[in-house]
Order: structure tokens, then sequence, then C-alpha cells
């Protein structure tokens, strides 16, 4: 029986509720209802007390978490949509990320974030907020894009002393399924080759990662091009060696992103690339990412206002024909 | 629910009294002293006194216990941290940058705290302390080591205006916590007179709204705040549920020592907010019978040399070395072993 | 006794200075610790500056109505080393000390240190409008075309000493035609097909020499010269000096006239000779050396000819040293004894002339003097020079000069 994206975060926070008497979850809807994604369905049943519905006040909602963290809990709050943390930005890169530098108490808080797109949900319901959070000194960021990934991340998170933004992919959520949860191993901070190859590489992350792997098929079937993808798994910190090697062997750099295109982790990677591997760019290093617009509701523009295989095709054709 | 803690209805006694009226004096000396080090250049950044609130915050840190309780003070509650329990000594340094302070150099003035001692540090964010005393409680509750404990926080009339303030405060009641929130209403968010600021006739009418016990009382009055906010954390302490307490008083200084609150008007000034609580204080401990001139009088000396010793220990101490600084936000392995490559010149 | 400064405190977050209202104290008087000695203002509010412990005002550097940067030291105020020790207080220097000492213990020099907050000057006036001093891009935009080097190229190539040159053989299949990595590579594996051998180190430093000269815009002129007035003289000299010294001779007089010619350009300067010192060419194994005669313009052909018959001899053993080849202005060089008749030599990298001169070759010219045909020995020189510091008709004029010369040999 497969098990899906989803599954593995629900999974991974009934391990940590059972193993560890310090975790508890935090945020809306999340007790008894399980969730607006069911990530924390039965959840609740089991431990009574430690899943708790929160009112919705997203800037409460991280202040609590980080009260409890200072008192050594390890929360988990879900954020019902990434989007809505605008609402919390002030508890997360001022409060709790500035804390351990400030005072020396680390915060061991984990945001669970259902990130980016999905047909029709809209300008309110689709944002990738990573970039935001990594520009704050303080704050790990984690995209996991497979199932595997969403597992042993969610769990490495909580796990980790620092406040943790988990982007988890809702197009991922059901969307994306595996064997089991079993993973390679590789520990936050570590990038991974999801595909090999020669000509050039993507850089990419959370669901990114698998439209540049369709690309790459379609690429390998028109032209014999090898292309390499890069899965940042976590974009803070950014594994700079792993992309730097890949573009090593290719010389050719596509940096992939479901986020707006001004700043962000993909001009964090050009711009690394740049100024760390220069010499090694056969091509000027090209960036792929959302339009600059708000993301839309209507599927067809939608599907559009993100990169898709086939704007990664175009984009990569160009990049190999320079 | 809760248990209720053994400590019953409240009593201001002599001795309670005293601790208050010390720490309020070693508030107000200690608030001089760094006011002259900022006019002198010595400090630099800004200093923000609670001239004017001592009673009001020494009355609510008295009732609380480092180690124990969990207090979030702002920025005007010097008397209410050092009736907590804060040294002098943590306070010079902080202010001075010495490494050996809290803080390391890191941050400064009024953001210093022992989180671990239930002493947090505060941001400069307003209203956002409210809901991280909350969790910190909720913590203690699902640990199962919350009886007895009492979260605090205070605020300024301005913080009121805040989303974080409301939400904070409504998380604060949906949970039932025992926790005491205390308005300071002095009149003025820096130079924004309060009719600016909300336009219902008394904040803690919003007590209601919030489903909280709301208490009122005249800020300058130590023996009336001494009242109000025992009677309040002792509630709250037995299981009675969170607290909101106004208390209707004047800054006596400007919202900084850079500011010579020129706008507060000379009405304002002779009004009754516009008392000084430590003269009101020294009478009343006077006239009490609880100190005698005399002993105030030592008691000045006292303090004073106290303070004299910290500036003195926190100058010679060494100030945080930029070359040798751990540039690293982060405590996990992680963040350290990364590949990160930043160029931290 | 220890002297405390008195400064001008931070007055707010953003305040960089402020005005001296007040002095409420003078030099000598004794103050207390934190009390208000010097009234200050800014556009904020008005203050006192206090002192941080008790003494004797020793100097007050600030007047009254003066402003002063946040951090300036207004005065100075002597304390007892005991009052020093009670306040904690720093004395004047300490502070300066202290950073010092930490910047040295970090191993960085106090120029280098951190000095963002440093604010004596009070601030700067920042400046409202810069105008490009550049219209437009210096280069057509976009146009980067086979010429364009990418970084990883430019890596590769250095790997394998290879100069833009070297490539200029590959037919790129990049955009606008530039040579990529992989057709690099893949005319390395075909040349790997063809013998090869390795040039000499002489063959290198020629091609290294002409590749850099290359770069500019070099133009050849040409203009005929008769050569029976110099041979003549020359057949009744002993020893014979050689044509080309006779060339050179007449070259550095012709120069000497007009020195500007032999400028040397360097950004939006021109470099004017120093000493009218010009090499001469001498063919030698597997390459050309270029060994520099000193002072030609104040010197005599028979003056010259026994420092030249030693030099072209050293040349010719590879004897030459650092000294007899820098500082040239100019090369003369005799193809004329490879027997050609014409040819465009190319000056080296650091000169913007080169004179050429070909073999004679006898022809018949009309004589109204004998009315008839008689022989005459007539050669080409040729000058290559730099068209960013000459032009053709300077060219010209130079080489009518030079033939002129050499019809009085006797004068050279």
């Amino acid at each position: 029986m497969p098990v899906t994206y989803i599954d593995a975060i629900r999974e991974a926070q009934l391990y940590l509720l059972e193993t560890d008497p310090d975790v508890f979850l935090y945020g809306q809807d999340i007790g008894e209802f399980g969730g607006a994604f069911k990530a924390t369905k039965g959840l609740q049943e089991r431990f009574p007390g430690r899943v708790k519905d929160a009112p919705i006040s997203e800037d409460a909602m991280i202040g609590v978490a980080v009260g409890a963290a200072i008192e050594g809990m390890k929360p988990i709050v879900e954020m019902q949509f990434a989007d809505f943390s605008s609402i919390a930005f002030n508890q997360i890169v001022n409060q709790a990320a500035t804390h351990y530098y400030r005072t020396g108490v680390s915060i061991p808080l984990t945001v669970r974030m259902p990130s980016g797109g999905t047909p029709g949900s809209g300008p309110f319901h689709s944002q990738s907020m990573e970039s935001i959070y990594a520009h704050y000194p303080g704050i790990v960021v984690v995209t996991p894009a497979t199932v595997a990934d969403a597992y042993s991340m969610l769990i490495e998170s909580v796990q980790c002393p620092d406040p943790v933004v988990y982007c988890e992919h809702k197009f991922l959520y059901r969307w994306l399924k595996a064997e089991d949860f079993k993973g390679d191993g590789l520990p936050i901070g570590k990038a991974r080759i999801t595909r090999s190859g020669k000509h050039a590489t993507v850089v990419a992350y959370s669901a990114m990662v698998h439209e540049a792997v369709r690309a790459a098929d379609i690429l390998q079937r028109e032209g014999g091009w090898e292309i390499e993808v890069v899965d940042l798994r976590s974009v803070k910190p950014m594994d700079t060696d792993t992309i730097i090697a890949s573009v090593a062997r290719t010389g050719r750099l596509l940096a992939l992103g479901e986020a707006f295109p001004w700043g962000g982790v993909s001009a964090e990677v050009v711009s690394r690339v740049v100024a760390e591997g220069f010499h090694l760019l056969d091509a000027p290093p090209m960036r792929l990412n959302a339009k600059d617009t708000p993301v839309p509701y209507h599927p067809k523009l939608w599907a559009a206002h993100r990169p898709t295989p086939e704007s990664v095709c175009v984009a990569l054709r160009q990049l190999l024909a320079y | 629910m809760e248990k209720p803690s053994p400590i019953s209805k409240f009593e201001l006694n002599a001795e309670h009294g005293r601790a208050l009226f010390r720490a309020m004096l070693t508030s107000r000396m200690l608030e001089a002293k760094l006011s002259s080090l900022y006019k002198a250049g010595k400090i630099v950044g800004g200093v923000y006194l609670g001239k004017g609130q001592e009673a009001l915050s020494a009355s609510l840190g008295i009732c609380l216990k480092q180690g124990r309780d969990v207090f979030a003070p702002l920025i005007r509650d010097q008397a209410g941290r050092t009736a907590m329990g804060e040294e002098i000594i943590e306070v010079t340094r902080t202010y001075l940058g010495s490494v050996e302070g809290p803080m390391r150099g890191r941050d400064g003035n009024i953001h210093r705290g022992r989180p671990k001692d239930g002493m947090l540090a505060m941001i400069s964010h307003l209203g956002a302390a409210v809901s991280v005393v909350a969790g910190a409680l909720m913590a203690k509750r699902l640990r199962g080591t919350l009886a007895g404990v009492v979260g605090a926080t205070c605020v300024g009339d301005g913080a009121t205006s805040t989303g974080a303030f409301h939400e904070g405060l409504n998380v604060v009641a949906v949970e039932k916590l025992p926790m005491v929130v205390v308005i300071a209403n002095n009149q003025y968010a820096y130079s924004t007179p309060t009719q600016s600021q909300f336009a219902c006739e008394n904040l803690i009418d919003r007590a209601l709204g919030y489903g909280l016990v709301g208490h009122s009382v005249d800020g300058t009055d130590m023996l009336a705040c001494a009242e109000v906010l025992g009677e309040a954390v002792a509630r709250a302490r037995r299981g009675e549920g969170p607290q909101l307490v106004e208390a209707k008083l004047l800054r006596l200084s400007g919202h900084g020592e850079h500011d010579d609150a020129s706008y507060v008007s000379e009405v304002m000034r002779e009004s009754h907010a516009g008392r000084d609580c430590m003269e009101v204080a020294r009478a009343q401990m006077l006239e009490k019978g609880w100190h005698s001139g005399s002993e105030i009088a030592d008691l000045e000396a006292e303090v004073s040399e106290q303070i004299v010793a910290a500036v003195a220990m926190a100058q010679k101490e060494n100030v945080p070395n930029p070359y040798t600084e751990d540039w690293c936000a982060i405590a996990s392995a992680i963040g350290r072993t990364s590949v990160e490559s930043e160029l931290c010149l | 006794m220890p002297e405390v400064p008195i400064l001008m405190p931070q007055l707010g977050e953003s305040i960089a200075e402020a005005t001296i209202i007040r002095l409420a104290v003078s030099v000598g008087d004794t103050v207390e610790t934190d009390q208000e000695i010097i009234e200050v203002e800014t556009n904020k509010a008005t203050m006192g500056v206090t002192t941080l412990c008790s003494g004797v005002m020793k100097e007050i550097y600030a007047t009254e109505a003066q402003s002063y940067a946040v951090g300036s030291v207004l005065g100075l105020l002597e304390a007892t080393q005991e009052e020093v020790e009670r306040t904690g207080v720093s004395v004047a220097g300490s502070e300066e000390e202290k950073d010092r000492a930490l910047a040295e213990g970090a191993g960085v020099r106090e120029d280098e240190a951190n000095l963002h907050f440093k604010t004596e000057d009070g601030g700067v006036f920042e400046r409202r409008v810069v105008e490009p001093n550049v219209k437009g891009l210096p280069v057509p935009a976009g146009k980067k075309g086979s010429l364009y080097i990418s970084p990883r190229m430019r890596a590769r190539m250095d790997e394998l000493g290879l100069q833009a040159a070297d490539i200029s053989a590959i037919p790129g299949t990049g955009r606008g035609g530039r040579v990529t990595v992989e057709d690099l590579e893949s005319f390395l594996e075909y040349i790997d097909t063809w013998p090869s051998s390795p040039a000499s180190p002489m063959r290198l430093a020629v091609a290294d020499a002409m590749r850099r000269s290359w770069m500019r815009p070099l133009a050849s002129v040409g203009h005929p010269v008769v050569l029976d007035h110099v041979l003549d003289y020359r057949r009744q000299q002993s020893p014979k000096p050689g044509l080309t010294l006779y060339v050179l001779r007449a070259f550095a007089i012709a120069l000497r006239e007009e020195p500007t010619a032999a400028g040397f350009l360097m950004g939006d300067r021109i470099v004017h000779p120093r000493a009218f010192d010009i090499g001469v060419a001498v063919q030698v194994n597997d390459g050309v050396m270029v060994p520099i005669v000193r002072h030609t313009d104040t010197k005599s052909v028979p003056e010259l000819a026994e420092e030249y018959a030693l030099l072209v001899d050293q040349a010719r053993n590879r004897r030459l040293g650092e000294s007899e080849l820098k500082g040239g202005i100019a090369t003369v060089t005799n193809f004329g004894t490879f027997g050609l008749t014409w040819g465009t030599p190319i000056p080296l990298p650091n000169e913007s002339l080169i004179l050429g001169v070909s073999a004679g070759v006898k022809r018949p010219v009309w004589s109204e003097q004998v009315n008839a045909f008689i022989p005459v020995t007539e050669a080409e020189l040729v000058l290559t020079f730099d068209h960013r510091v000459i032009d053709g008709g300077d060219a010209g004029r130079l080489l009518k000069r030079v033939a002129e010369l050499l019809a009085k040999p006797s004068e050279l």
C-alpha cells in the first residue's frame, strides 16, 4: 500500500508525539477536525491535550509556541496556509529568530507551512514564503520534495533546537506517493542529486524538483541532453558545495523556484554560483520563477504563472544553446 | 482544573511594603544614574525610564518570584524587575555593554532577560509578549508544573492598539491561564495622547469583552497599587483565571532620555495622574510607620552605593570583541557545520 | 592625575550632532558626579551633558553656539585615581586603547578595523545628482559574437595556456558563433591526430610579443630610397659599417626632429621618448632578437659602429641581457638581407614604430644630365606604425626625411 507526502507528515507527527513528551501540536482546526488538510487526523484522540486548537490568531499562535519553547517544549505550529504566516511574521522573525542570539536560549519551534499552489487556490492560498523567512538570521528553512524527506525532515526539524520553517507543498500532499517513508539519511543542510547529468544543472526545491525531473526527461528524449537536477532540500542552510560541484560538471545553471521572482532562493543560488564558481560557468546562469503577479485563481492562468515542465524545457533549451 | 494554590487572600503588611518601597527607590535612583550616564555619552542607543510608574510596576514584580513565575516586563518596568529580584549589576552590564551581562552586548538596555529564570527578554514590538507568557504557562500546564505559578506582563496604553495585544489577550482568556496583564495607561504613546489611541472611556472596560476579570487602580498610589496588584496576582494564582489591570498615571519623563516631553501640557502635569508616586510612597511609608525618615535616608545611601559599585564594575568589564564574536544565530550544529559560505565582512 | 573626557552624548537614535547652548562650568571649577555642566540642543530636544565622576575641569574645548558631532570630546575633567577607581570611568584615550588592543589581538590593522560607527565628522552631505560620465555603453550591448569567451572557456584556456588568438581557428557553434568549451575540446581532439612538436622558448617569446602587438591598429606605408650614395660612401670607410646602421642613424635624426611620432599611447596620454634608443632586429635561430643601440641621436655612424657590431654579435650568440633589450622607442629591420623587396614588419608591443628596409634593386633611371638611362640602386623604406599615435601623412614625412638623410651619408 503506497504512502503519500501528507501521510508522511502525519506519521512523523505521530512518531514525535509518541516518542517525545515535549512535543505538542498547536494550530487552527487541527484537533478533532484533523486539520484543513488532515495532516493531524486522529492525533488529538490519541494525544488529548497535546494537539490543541488555536483561535484564529496567527501572531498569538507563534507567541504561545515561543513561550512554550522557552520552557523547553517542542511545539509544532500548523499554519493553515503559508500565506497566513504573514500575520505571524513579527513573532517568527523578531521573537523566535532573534532569541537564541540575544539570550542564549534557543527556540525549538517548528512552523509547518502548507505552501505553493494548487489549481484554483488563488492569491491567498498559494504562496511560497521560504525566501522571506530564509532572509532572517536564526531560522532554518526546509522544503522537502519527497515522501521520505517530508517524514525525516519533519522529525529532524522538531529535534532541531532552532526555529524551523517547514514548507510542505500542498500539491505534493496526495499527488506524491512512495513505497514507504524510508529515505537515504541525508540531514538538513545537504542537497541531493536527484538526477545526474552533464549538460546543465537545475537547482530546485519542493514541488519544482518534480517539474525539473520531468523537463529533464523530455530533453533526454528530445536531444539526448543529460540534465542534472539538484534538490536543495533545505534552502537555509543552503548546500553551496553540492551546487558548485554540479555546476563544475555541467558549466550551466538554471535556478528554479515556485516563489515570486524578485530576489529569493533562486537569486541566492545564482549569486553563490557566480561568486564562488564564476570560472565554472559556460553560459550566463538563468533563473526561472513564478511570474511577478499575485498567484491567479483560474487554473489556466495558474498553470502559466508557475514554472512547468514545458517552461523549464524552454529555459533549458536556451541555456543549452548558448 | 487547576488545583488552587495555598495562597489565599492577599494581605498588605509592613514587610511587603518595605520591600516594595525599596524596589521603587532602587529603580528611581538607578534610572537617574542611567540617565546621567546617557547624558555623559557613556550609554548609546537609548535610555527609557519608568519614572512615575514605579509604584505600579513594583507592586506587580513584588508578587512574582524568579524561577517560579513568568514575567515579561516592558519598557518602563525597572521597578517591577527589581522587585522580582533582578540584580542591579544585570542592568548596568546590559546598558554598558559588558560581556558579563545577560545579553553580552548583543542586545541592550531594556531588552534584557533571563528566560530560563522566568524573566523574558522583550522585543520592541508592542503587545508581542502577551502570547509568549501565555505559551510559557501552557507549557507548564502540559507538564503539570503550573500549580502556584503566575504569568504576568505589562503594556502601555499604546500597546493596546496592536493586533498582537488583542490576539494574545484572547488566547490568555480562551486558555483560562493564571496570568496578570497590566496596562500602564500613562497618557501618551510616545507623543500621541490617549484620545488618538482609543475611543473607549476606560481601557479596563475591555476586560468584559475578552472574558477577563478587570481591575482599575490609581497608578500614583503605592498602597492602592500594592492592594490591587496583590489581589490580582493572588486571584490568578488561586486559579481564578486571567486578570486585567488598568492603572492611570503619567510618565514623568520623556519617552526616552532623548525626548524632553514638551508635548505634555502643564494641566496634565498638574493633574492627579501627574503626582509623583515616589513622593506619595514616601509619605505613605512614614504615615504607616513602616519607615522613619532616617531609615529612608539610610536606605538611599545604601542603594546609592550599590549603584555606584555596579556602574563601576560594569565599566571595568570587557566589552564584546567583534573579531572573536560567534557570528551565528543558530544553536544547532547544522548552522555551524553547514556549507553556508556567506562572507561575513 | 587621570583625565576623563567629557563627551557629546548621543541625543536620540538619528542625531549626529548637537549645538552647545550654555557652558555652565569654567576651567578650574570643581564638579560633582552626575552634574549637568553643558547644555546642548538638537532639533528634537535640549539636554544637559553630565559628568561621570567628580573632579576639576581641566580643559573645555567646546564653545557656545557651536555644533559638535556625537562622541566629540568637549572637555577634560581631572579626577583623582581613587575617584576613577570608585566610578569605573574610562580615562582619556583608554577606550581607543582597548579598541586597538582588540584589533591587534585579531591581527587587524587599525585602518582596516571596523570604523562604521566613527561619527566624528558629524555626517556627510549627500550628492544630489550624479551624472554618468559615459553616455551609452562603450560597446554595443548584446553583441558578444564569436570573440566572447565565457568564464568557463577562459578557465579552460588558462589551464591549457591558450590565448584568444589560439582559438581563432575554431568555428564556434555557440550563440553568435562563440567558441564553446565543447568546440574547443573537439578541436583539440582533432588536432591530436596531426603531428606536433613543442615550440621553443624563443618561438613562444616572439609569438607572445607579436600577438600582443597585433592587438593595435597597425598600418604600413612605403617610400623609395636611393642607396647609391650610402653604398659608395660606405665602401670608402674602414671598417665598413653595415647599411642597417646608416638607416638607423637617419631614422634617429628624423625622429629627433619629430619626437611625437615615436610616442606611445597609454589610455588618454602620449608617453614621449626619454632617449633616442633604437633597436635592431637580428635574426637568430628560431626567432628574432632586438638589441637596443643607445643615444643614436647624438652619436655618428663611426661612433656607433663598434657598439653596434658587439650587440649584433651578442644577439646571434644569444648573450643579450635585460639591459640590452629594454627601453627602445622604435626598431629598424633590414629584411633586405633576405633578398625581400617588400614587407610589413610589426613593431614590438611597447613601441609604436618599426622601420624596414628592403633589398636594393638596380633600376634604369633616366638622367637629364647625361641624357641617358643610368643604373640606380633603389630600395623600399617601409614604416609600420600604431595608427592611434600618428597618421599616414606623418609616417610619410618621416620616411621622406629618412630617404633625404640617406642621400648625405657623410653627415650621418
